[in-house]
């Protein structure tokens, strides 16, 4: 195997995710303050809080999406399996194979069910089509897709319904075995039965990697995180277990979100 | 995952980024070739003559030996001749085109819309040498009847022809204004009580106001350069024009007419022709560059103004209102003599042409002794080959460093989308001149189909570019975060994803160019020729349609052939136009489906 980096990804510690005094700019507009906190490993991490709060801008922070938007300026750190992603001899490519995102809306390519799999493991050079063949099943058995798409994987995934697209976009970012799945507002465009489904999902994902998930919807949130982390204006007001953040919320801004006072 | 390498990665991005900025400032640097090789070779012809006696001298007589050089290389009557006719496009052309804008934006039932918006662009694709025809065999017998010289060519002539040939430019142009124009204006000016007139030509209109100018500038650039149609029915004497129905030369008409036979000083003397008409059309574009700019005072201007003239018009509005309610039949009024005269045009070109289409005219032999059009599709078909050859990666790549790869109109954008504009609102005749003397002659290809393809190309790049690039900055932006979330470094991005999303806009390209190759005429007879013969290969000369139909109707034996060539060539911009209607409409399905309301038309289906 050659690795062009100097930086290794090791995720073998209990921390996954490790994100000391991040601040974060776009243009004169502050958007992250101050932000320190550690996703555990194999748990999922429910981020949470009004619009604007910052929480997608730091989703996005963390496989450097951020890179995209222009005047975008991050000071501080952030450590991914020990490696610290902003450093010069970080690759964007590896640390964004390692590190999945699902987004908002569900974005399949153009292209067939079986293409759209396919495109990240042929970005890593992947060739053989028996190899492809295995990651486009176990991808779409991971994402509880395989049984309903088996018969038509050179179906335009254009013609799938919202919530098949959505899951097909999660197995996608399986498909290049990533240790961590980003996802954004991931069932906000979907009906409650494909949200059931993408929460069913998260459950059985969590075996095997670490997701961290930004929510508007605070049941979801209650219902399927191990942590969850509240934001408001741009700064982590509180975060902690799941459980004790909704029973007995330090912070009286939590409470007063979680109990639906503002947001 | 077992293999990791390096194929999402920067190994190609930056060599690949090189070549698409490359291919960006092509454009720029065509546009300074052109310029700069034609002046430089109109120096002897200037140096010897003089600038002021050629631009100033009011007698053009080449052949007269016994004057000196000063007196009989004098371009003003063509210069006058030029403008006269242009501003009579104007007048003609471009208000029946900026009504029917108005007509299109505001008072057309919805139906209607896109059978007008059809009926533009199928007079937009017209070769000019049809319309040239059209005007030789009807217009000008028409107007004989009225002439007070017995002769139907002249100014009115060119004017009118030259009107519906700058029509469609103008009409898209204004559209393109009034609907950036925002609804609030006009919504502001209906809550006080105006009509839907009123507010159209009280608030709308002045909005638009400066797009308008432009689209009416743009125009008359398109009628300074305009060649073949004109050469037909202005009746070529190079005198001052001193009414409707003198007879006048243009700039244009002098380079392509005398250039066949000239030798000597008279060649390089109509080369700094082509030098003058150039600096007028650069004058143009730059000066509508210029005008476009300090937009925001003028936009603060226009507001100001239209607040205080709608809250007038509210109580006026009870009296009268009837002026506005003239221009709105004006505008009716033009839309119906737009449709009247293509119609015109469509039927006696088809009533004539169609009875002569014969098995001879497409498939017999061509040569001195009969000339049928089987050398043009051979001609044709490598004269497209070529062209979209050259042009398409260019085209491509530099739509892709425009879309893909600058920031929105930073400076060096902006630098190549006035350069790309230029190139394509240069007159035809100038990029045949360019052609011949930087491909045929300094590049020694001699007059051949390559060079005429080179040439081509070159006519076709903006098309291309704009044409791809449109078409990119409309795929959806979610696409290209789901490539890179999944590590694929850019190029692979653009290639891989956005460039399949955005075929529709090439295929669009692609049929646009050829539509453009099929009715071109003044850029290729320099340089591919105008023989009747067949190529053997691309070094020989040939005779595209248009050519060709130039051919028979400059030959008396022919005329029936001319009717029929001009037919086909009616036939081949409908086909085009039907194309690109089609491919356009499946993009626009396809754009619906990924915006994630997946399955637009199925579902729509299911629920019935």
């Amino acid at each position: 195997m050659k690795q062009v980096t100097q930086n290794i990804f090791d995720f073998s510690g209990d921390v996954a995710i490790k994100v000391k005094s991040l601040d974060l700019h776009y243009g004169a507009f502050h958007a992250l303050k101050n932000i320190n906190c550690e996703m555990r490993r194999g748990a999922i991490t429910a981020l949470i809080g009004p619009s604007g709060c910052g929480k997608s801008t730091l989703l996005k922070t963390l496989n450097r999406m951020n890179d995209l938007v222009e005047g975008c300026r991050i000071d501080g750190k952030v450590e991914i399996g020990g490696v610290d992603i902003y450093d010069k001899r970080t690759d964007v490519s590896l640390l964004r194979k390692s590190v999945g995102m699902v987004f908002q809306r569900p974005n399949p390519f153009p292209m067939s069910i079986y293409d759209n799999i396919a495109y990240g493991p042929r970005t890593f050079g992947v060739r053989k089509k028996a190899e492809l063949g295995d990651i486009v099943e176990s991808s779409l058995k991971a994402a509880n897709l395989w049984d309903e798409l088996k018969d038509q994987l050179h179906k335009s995934a254009l013609a799938l319904s919202g919530g098949q697209q959505q899951r097909l976009c999660i197995a996608r970012a399986l498909a290049i075995k990533p240790e961590i799945l980003l996802m954004d507002e991931p069932t906000s465009a979907l009906d409650p039965i494909s949200t059931g489904k993408i929460e069913e999902l998260c459950e059985k994902l969590k075996e095997e990697l670490t997701v961290v998930i930004v929510t508007h919807n605070m049941q979801q949130a209650a219902r399927i995180s191990d942590d969850t982390a509240f934001f408001l204006l741009g700064e982590l007001i509180e975060f902690g277990p799941t459980d004790k953040i909704f029973a007995s919320p330090e912070k009286e801004q939590t409470l007063n979100y979680i109990s639906g006072r503002f947001g | 995952m077992k293999k990791v390498s390096e194929c999402g990665k920067r190994r190609g991005d930056v060599a690949a980024k090189a070549v698409f900025a490359a291919s960006a400032v092509f454009s720029v640097f065509a546009v300074f070739a052109i310029v700069f090789y034609i002046l430089y070779e109109s120096i002897p012809a200037l140096s010897e003559i003089g600038v002021f006696n050629f631009i100033f001298g009011t007698l053009w007589a080449p052949t007269k030996d016994f004057l000196d050089v000063s007196e009989r290389f004098g371009v003003l009557p063509m210069i006058v001749g030029t403008l006269c006719v242009s501003a009579g496009a104007v007048l003609v052309g471009g208000v029946a085109g900026v009504f029917s804008a108005i007509c299109l934006k505001a008072f057309c039932p919805k139906k209607l819309r896109g059978v007008i918006g059809g009926m533009i662009n199928f007079l937009a694709g017209i070769p000019s040498i049809v319309y040239g025809f059209f005007g030789l065999t009807l217009l000008v017998p028409m107007l004989s009847d009225i002439s007070s010289t017995g002769s139907g060519k002249g100014i009115l002539a060119s004017s009118l022809i030259l009107g519906m040939m700058i029509l469609p430019t103008v009409t898209s142009m204004t559209k393109d204004a009034l609907d950036a124009v925002p609804d609030s204006y006009r919504e502001g000016a209906l809550a006080l009580g105006a009509t839907p007139q009123q507010a159209m030509f009280k608030v709308v209109v002045p909005a638009a106001k400066s797009g308008i100018i432009t689209s009416l500038v743009l125009g008359m650039g398109r009628a300074v350069g305009e060649t073949m149609a004109v050469m037909m029915v202005a009746g070529n004497v190079p005198e001052f024009p001193k009414g409707l129905f003198s007879n006048i030369r243009t700039l244009t008409i002098n380079m392509v007419v005398e250039m066949g036979y000239a030798t000597g000083l008279h060649r390089q003397a109509l080369i700094a022709t082509g030098s003058v008409l150039l600096v007028i059309v650069l004058a143009l574009n730059f000066g509508i560059g210029l005008a476009r700019r300090p937009k925001k005072y003028r936009e603060k201007k226009g507001k100001n103004v239209l607040v205080s003239k709608s809250e007038r018009s509210a109580p006026v509005f009870v009296k009268s209102g009837s002026g506005c309610t003239v221009l709105k039949y004006i505008s009716i009024v033009c839309v119906a003599a737009v449709a009247a005269s293509l119609a015109t045009l469509i039927v006696f070109i088809l009533v004539k042409g169609l009875p002569h289409i014969d098995a001879n005219l497409l498939f017999g032999e061509s040569g001195n002794a009969g000339m049928t059009l089987r050398p043009a599709f051979v001609t044709t078909g490598l004269l497209i080959l070529i062209a979209l050859a050259i042009a398409l990666p260019i085209g491509i790549c530099a739509a892709i460093f425009l879309a893909e790869y600058s920031k929105r109109d930073s400076r060096l954008v902006r630098v190549i989308r006035l350069f790309t504009e230029t190139l394509s609102g240069m007159p035809s005749i100038i990029f045949g001149f360019f052609g011949m003397l930087m491909f045929c002659e300094l590049m020694q290809m001699r007059t051949s189909i390559l060079a005429g393809g080179i040439t081509l190309s070159l006519m076709i790049l903006p098309t291309v570019i704009r044409s791809t690039e449109e078409s990119l900055l409309a795929v959806d932006n979610s696409l290209r975060e789901a490539s890179l979330a999944l590590g694929a470094g850019k190029l692979r991005t653009t290639v891989r994803v956005v460039l399949p999303s955005a075929l529709s806009g090439i295929v669009t390209a692609i049929i646009l160019s050829i539509g453009r190759i099929v009715g071109e005429s003044a850029a290729l007879i320099y340089t591919a020729g105008a023989v009747p013969y067949e190529p053997e290969s691309v070094m020989d000369s040939g005779s595209s349609f248009a050519v060709m139909m130039w051919l028979f109707a400059s030959e008396g034996l022919y005329i029936d052939y001319a009717y029929a060539t001009a037919a086909v060539l009616l036939i081949m911009v409908a086909l085009i136009n039907v194309a690109v209607f089609l491919v356009k409409r499946r993009l626009a399905v396809k754009a619906f489906g990924a915006t994630g309301q997946r399955g637009g038309k199925k579902a729509q289906k299911e629920s019935k």
